[in-house]
């Protein structure tokens, strides 16, 4: 065995050693993701850093971990920690994953701090944004997170009488004297529809009425037309509609051909469809308090309640924008990430862009929900 | 007189007969019960090879992504499995062919590591072989077919480049050519970073050993070795060439797709145990010997250098090694098969440790040796039940679905599955309906696929945002690629449809899968994709790489002239001394 | 003409052909048959000559074949040649062989009516609303293309009928209707002589007319209820139809979308002194209200 050879395994094993502490103390961007944005030793020697580890476990999912670094968790249970985050009843957060966030310190002293905590939830319908505001405390060297936990809201016993409306679908039997054409779409129409440009394209707003006595699956398709009358694009209203329109109800469509320009457009076909379908008039949701905030941060705010005795699991609301002339300007939405229990407002806030909030002078706002059991 | 005999004995290599038995015996049962179609990719290859079967010679696929290449992968293994099908059947032939390979990994990792050390300690990395975690591991969990396959056809040619560079023999270098381009048709990755891994140390070992018995001057030496290059590279880019082409045209430009191999292992424990713990097994106690051994032995150092870019490479994140000397290509390839050719590369170590072992406290080290080969290999195998490479599809049974489709007209629409995990290809085997899913991310062309970063569109949420937007920008555009069905079977999916104007039309499967359907969806028509290969690469594809193989079978029945063996001096622990091994 | 016909067509010529074909057979024959029949009704063909033959009658969607006698009659009984058109009667023996042809027309008798009516569903007191049209065969389905007059009948039970009558064209005649001020099932007949056929359409209440709420306390909150909500023409509108309350208040405002129960649409909202509180259904405006209290 030669001398050369021993210092080269020595060096081998150094060097190797050395390659995975480098790779472990000053991880790779991807690496450092699968970690949940943590490093070896969590490190809570700042404010700032104590509110970064617990929002890294927050995202790994570490509900023990992040509970146990909590200076107030005396107050609450980890199940309690853990509901807070994901609901107690099912609803878009429950299955929502922890996509990135936000720490930004908005008071120090030398012994509390106070923290905002933006965190970016991705759910099935898109990303969800929730901000707490985290007061911390020294403990030693070390720094420790106040959580304020919403603890479960109490809904208050009560009878809620629902007298249950509900369309249910006969389809007819060969031969009888509704002959083949009764099973008959219901019948919509576009009432408003109005295309603008913007940065992102090409924006087809509008409203759909079901003028018809029962209710309908509804959504709308547009076709861009050259003037040729050729195509150049067509999409659909996807989620931002209300797809069930019980009778005489309204929905904004808002439908987007990106990177489309409108000097190329001649005409636009709009293809409104409509199904007959099994259908509920409850929940009944109301909102309240809505006020539309002007300039420079224009949104529509308010709060939702569900005058039904049933959880609605995930509310999505729309907001119709109209300038003076009552021309529809703007559709927006939002999606609350939390369940709407009976008579239990949520709060919602819909960005309006600030190019348009001068030029709105009402809105009316629907809201389609999803209950678990499978109706919208 | 005993005490000699005994000393023959114990340098005897383990007849080659024997591991093959132990692989069958260990490997075959498991075959038998089809457990590799737990894993992540089986399927996936089976779905491949059921298109050859039905279109040998057009690779061109409509019943994922709304028609992909097949071009852009390799097809060697599948296209056996495929030419053995109306024999076993689709599934039972991907079984023969991974039964095959792992016999053949057996001889490979013998003839391999019998350049570097004794035949006894060859043979006993042959039997080690059966018990590796890395080959287990990428069997029963993965599911990587075409590694597993090109790797023991690799191994098996490295002894001929060895051959025809030290000894100039015209035959070994028709069977190195022959063989490197059927390994190449089997897998490319193998082929590439091979080179790197494998062949380079096995030309610096030509060149260490170029000075004993024969002598090549290093002229000649050079000649050779860029002989076997150039006609091996020109034979792979002929059989290869529309694979080229696919690759050349369409680079994989798409977004890169998070993989947990690309992990630090130690920030990370779950995936360590997943990618280090469970490939190595007890090798990883035979890591110091290894370094050891490897470093003071000088006719080891181009096997043990070899054996450490692997072996760092497949620790992915753990060490910054992937990132800088991949570059962007640590954040396509996945890691795990790092981690298996490195131990490929250490079994030859492993071989000489283990007879060393033996040698030196016989029984004690036999049973030693055999719990912790039995217990790598015996935890690489039960590993994808514990975690369970089927994304949430167990129990799911798809034939229910497939009729569903294949009935009523259904699949005139195109269809996408959420929460079906690795089951989307036996689905898409089942069904005559065609898909805008798929799971082999590298052919897809549609940018609803290939913008976000995220893999299978059935695994969205495990994708998080990326993941979640892609589905949703193939929902929107679900008019423009005739996607009428999506069939769930992850309820957690179901706000996304309801709001985005879908609707539940049936049920199956003992309403474990919902259908959702969606209004005015025209029939699904067929892309005119400028990605479809021409009529003569489809020609070229269904000759070349099947054709590599069959002519690799018979030049290797081509007999090798007897050489006179030089005495090869093979490494041994200086310590040992063989009359105390009887002592 | 359908893919059967063509087949018989083709099989016809072919016939022809074969007819054509057989010009050994010197012995000469004749064919005496009506120039036309009606559909399913009894004629004979006579034959003359001698010797055995064979009688093909072939036309659109049906072929007769008979073997006969030169110089008897083959019977062709009711029902057997039901389809209408254009057909050749083909004589085959030992002669060369005889063609003529005969042509079917419909039958005289209506037997059945194809009737469509849309929509089956639509709102009051709509002008025109209703779309009728029918086509006419006979008891083969053939089509009868002889004008024919064809009733339509709208019948509700609270209105008087409205009728039409309207003369076929090419076997079809249509018509439209106005939909009546009542909802309910109206029959919708189409009637030529005893032949009748059937359907109802469904008259649903229009949009609501003056639509009506008022406003009284109900603790911190104000009760809005709607007057029974009727259309114009006095129907009631139908459950379940939304009614939009709004209260504007300040710079905000609230609204709920009510389902009608029982006919009316009823809701608690916050009482906010000065507020200005509307109600619509639909595009249909209602009253407002400034809520002072």
């Amino acid at each position: 065995m030669n001398k050369s050879g021993r210092l080269l395994a020595v060096i081998l094993g150094a060097v190797t050693v050395a390659l995975i502490v480098i790779g472990t103390l000053d991880p790779s961007s991807t690496a450092l993701a699968y970690a949940g944005g943590q490093g070896l030793v969590p490190s809570s020697s700042t404010p700032e850093l104590a509110v970064r580890d617990l929002a890294a476990e927050i995202g790994m999912r570490e509900w023990g971990r992040a509970y146990g670094s909590l200076a107030n968790k005396a107050e609450f249970t980890e199940q309690n920690f853990q509901n807070d985050l994901t609901g107690y009843y099912l609803s878009l957060r429950t299955y929502a994953t922890l996509d990135h966030f936000q720490v930004r310190p908005l008071h120090a002293t030398a012994n509390d701090a106070e923290m905002r905590l933006v965190l970016y939830w991705s759910t099935v319908v898109g990303t969800s944004v929730s901000t707490r505001d985290l007061h911390v405390v020294r403990d030693g060297d070390h720094w420790d997170v106040d959580w304020p936990v919403a603890k479960k809201p109490d809904v208050p016993p009560q009878v809620i009488p629902v007298n249950y409306l509900r369309w249910d679908v006969i389809y007819p039997g060969a031969g009888d004297d509704w002959g083949e054409q009764n099973v008959e779409a219901p019948h919509v129409r576009i009432v408003d529809m109005h295309p603008v440009q913007r940065a992102e394209g090409v924006v087809i707003l509008g409203e759909l009425l079901n003028e018809d006595i029962v209710p309908a699956y509804v959504s709308v398709n547009a076709t861009l037309l050259d003037k040729e009358q050729h195509p150049i694009a067509s999409a659909g209203s996807f989620d931002k509609i209300s797809h069930i329109l019980l009778p005489k109800q309204v929905t904004p469509f808002f439908i987007i051909f990106p990177n489309a320009q409108l000097s190329d457009v001649k005409s636009i076909r709009m293809t409104p469809f409509s199904t007959l379908v099994p259908a509920s008039a409850d929940p009944v949701i109301a909102i309240d308090n809505e006020h539309l905030n002007p300039v420079p941060d224009p949104s529509l705010t308010g709060q939702v309640i569900n005058q039904s005795g049933q959880v609605v699991n995930v509310a999505h609301v729309l907001g119709t924008f109209y300038d003076k002339s009552g021309q529809v300007v703007w559709v927006a939405g939002e999606y609350l990430d939390r369940a709407l229990l009976p008579q239990t407002p949520e709060a919602f806030d819909i960005h309006i862009p600030e190019d348009l909030a001068r030029d709105i002078s009402s809105e009316r706002t629907v809201v389609a929900t999803y209950s678990e059991r499978g109706e919208q | 007189m005993q005490k000699t005999e005994s000393i023959e004995a114990s340098q005897r290599p383990i007849p080659i007969s024997l591991s093959l038995l132990l692989a069958t015996a260990v490997n075959l049962p498991l075959m038998l019960m089809k457990l590799p179609l737990k894993s992540y990719d089986t399927n996936f290859h089976i779905f491949f090879a059921s298109h050859y079967l039905h279109h040998w010679f057009d690779p061109w696929n409509p019943k994922w992504y709304a028609g992909f290449s097949q071009t852009t992968y390799p097809p060697l293994p599948q296209q056996w499995v495929a030419a053995l099908s109306p024999i076993f059947g689709l599934e039972m032939a991907y079984m023969a062919v991974q039964f095959a390979a792992i016999l053949l990994l057996v001889v490979g990792v013998y003839r391999f590591a019998k350049l570097w050390v004794s035949p006894r300690a060859a043979s006993y990395a042959a039997l080690a072989t059966v018990f590796v975690g890395a080959e287990s591991f990428l069997v029963y969990s993965a599911g990587q077919l075409g590694t597993t396959c090109a790797a023991p056809i690799y191994l098996n040619a490295l002894p001929f480049l060895y051959e025809w560079v030290r000894h100039g023999k015209g035959r070994s270098f028709l069977k190195a050519a022959v063989l490197f381009t059927a390994a190449a048709t089997a897998h490319h990755a193998t082929l590439l970073f091979g080179s790197f891994f494998f062949a380079l140390p096995v030309l610096a070992l030509a060149y260490f050993d170029r000075s004993e018995g024969e002598r090549v001057a290093p002229p000649a030496f050079v000649a050779r070795a860029l002989a076997i290059t150039v006609v091996t590279a020109a034979a792979i880019a002929v059989a290869l060439l529309p694979f080229w082409i696919a690759l050349i045209h369409y680079p994989v430009t798409q977004t890169p797709i998070p993989h947990p191999s690309r992990a630090n292992y130690i920030l990370s424990p779950q995936w360590g145990l997943n990618y280090f713990i469970v490939p190595y097994g007890a090798m990883i106690l035979a890591l110091p010997f290894i370094f050891w051994r490897g470093s003071t032995t000088p006719r080891l150092r181009p096997l043990l250098f070899g054996f450490w870019v692997a072996f760092l490479l497949g620790l992915g994140g753990t060490t910054p090694v992937g990132p800088i000397l991949l570059g962007r290509a640590f954040e396509v390839l996945t890691m795990e098969r790092f981690s298996y050719w490195a131990a490929l590369l250490a079994l030859p170590f492993i071989g000489l440790l283990a007879s060393e072992l033996v040698a030196r406290y016989r029984t004690r080290a036999i049973v030693g040796l055999s719990v912790a080969a039995a217990f790598t290999c015996g935890f690489a195998v039960a590993w994808s039940t514990y975690l369970s490479p089927e994304g949430g599809a167990e129990g799911l049974d798809v034939k229910s679905v497939a009729a569903w489709l294949n009935r009523d007209g259904h699949d005139q629409y195109r269809y996408v599955t959420l929460g079906f995990g690795n089951q989307i290809s036996h689905l898409a085997r089942l069904t005559d309906a065609d898909s805008v899913d798929g799971e082999w991310n590298s052919g897809r062309m549609l940018p609803e696929l290939t913008r976000y970063g995220g893999g299978a569109l059935t695994n969205s949420k495990f994708f998080n945002k990326p993941g979640l937007d892609a589905l949703r920008a193939m929902l929107t555009d679900a008019d423009h690629y005739g996607l009428k069905w999506v069939f769930v079977h992850d309820p957690s999916y179901n706000p996304l449809l309801a709001f985005a104007g879908w609707r539940q039309v049936d049920s199956l499967d003992d309403n474990t899968v919902a259908v959702w359907s969606k209004d005015g969806v025209p029939p699904a028509t067929p892309l005119n994709a400028p990605q479809i290969p021409p009529r003569w690469q489809g020609i070229m594809w269904g000759i070349c790489p099947f054709g590599s193989s069959i002519l690799a079978i018979l030049v290797l029945l081509i007999p090798e002239k007897k050489r006179q063996e030089a005495a090869q001096e093979y490494p041994v622990d200086e310590n040992l001394v063989p009359g105390r091994m009887v002592s | 003409m359908t893919g059967l016909s063509a087949m018989m067509c083709c099989a016809a010529m072919v016939l022809v052909s074969l007819a054509a074909g057989q010009a050994a057979m010197a012995q000469s024959s004749g064919l005496t048959l009506p120039s036309s029949i009606a559909a399913g009704s009894a004629f004979s063909i006579q034959t003359s000559g001698s010797g055995a033959g064979t009688l093909y009658i072939v036309g659109p969607g049906q072929v007769i074949k008979r073997d006969v006698q030169g110089g008897g009659a083959a019977f062709i009984s009711a029902g057997s040649l039901h389809n209408a058109g254009q057909y050749l009667v083909i004589l085959t023996g030992n002669g060369p062989s005889e063609t003529q042809a005969l042509t079917v027309t419909p039958a005289a008798q209506p037997a059945a009516l194809s009737f469509l009516a849309k929509p089956s569903r639509l709102p009051v007191g709509l002008s025109d609303g209703i779309t009728g049209a029918v086509y006419v065969f006979d008891a083969y389905q053939n089509l009868i293309t002889a004008p024919e007059p064809v009733n339509f009948e709208l019948s509700s039970p609270a209105q008087p009928e409205q009728t039409r009558t309207v003369i076929t064209r090419n076997g079809a005649a249509w018509t439209e209707m106005n939909s009546t001020a009542h909802q309910g099932n109206d029959k919708f007949v189409a009637r030529i002589g005893s032949v009748t056929s059937m359907r109802v359409v469904e008259q649903v209440p229009g949009d609501p007319c003056g639509l009506q709420m008022t406003a009284s306390p109900a603790g911190s909150e104000v009760k809005l209820a709607t007057a029974p909500v009727r259309d114009c023409s006095g129907n009631a509108v139908p459950d379940g139809t939304v009614v939009t309350f709004t209260e504007a208040y300040g710079n905000s405002q609230s609204t709920v979308d009510v389902p009608i129960k029982r006919g009316i649409a009823a809701v608690e909202m916050p009482a906010h002194p000065g507020a200005l509180i509307s109600v619509a259904s639909g595009v249909v405006m209602g009253n407002q209200i400034r809520w002072e209290r």
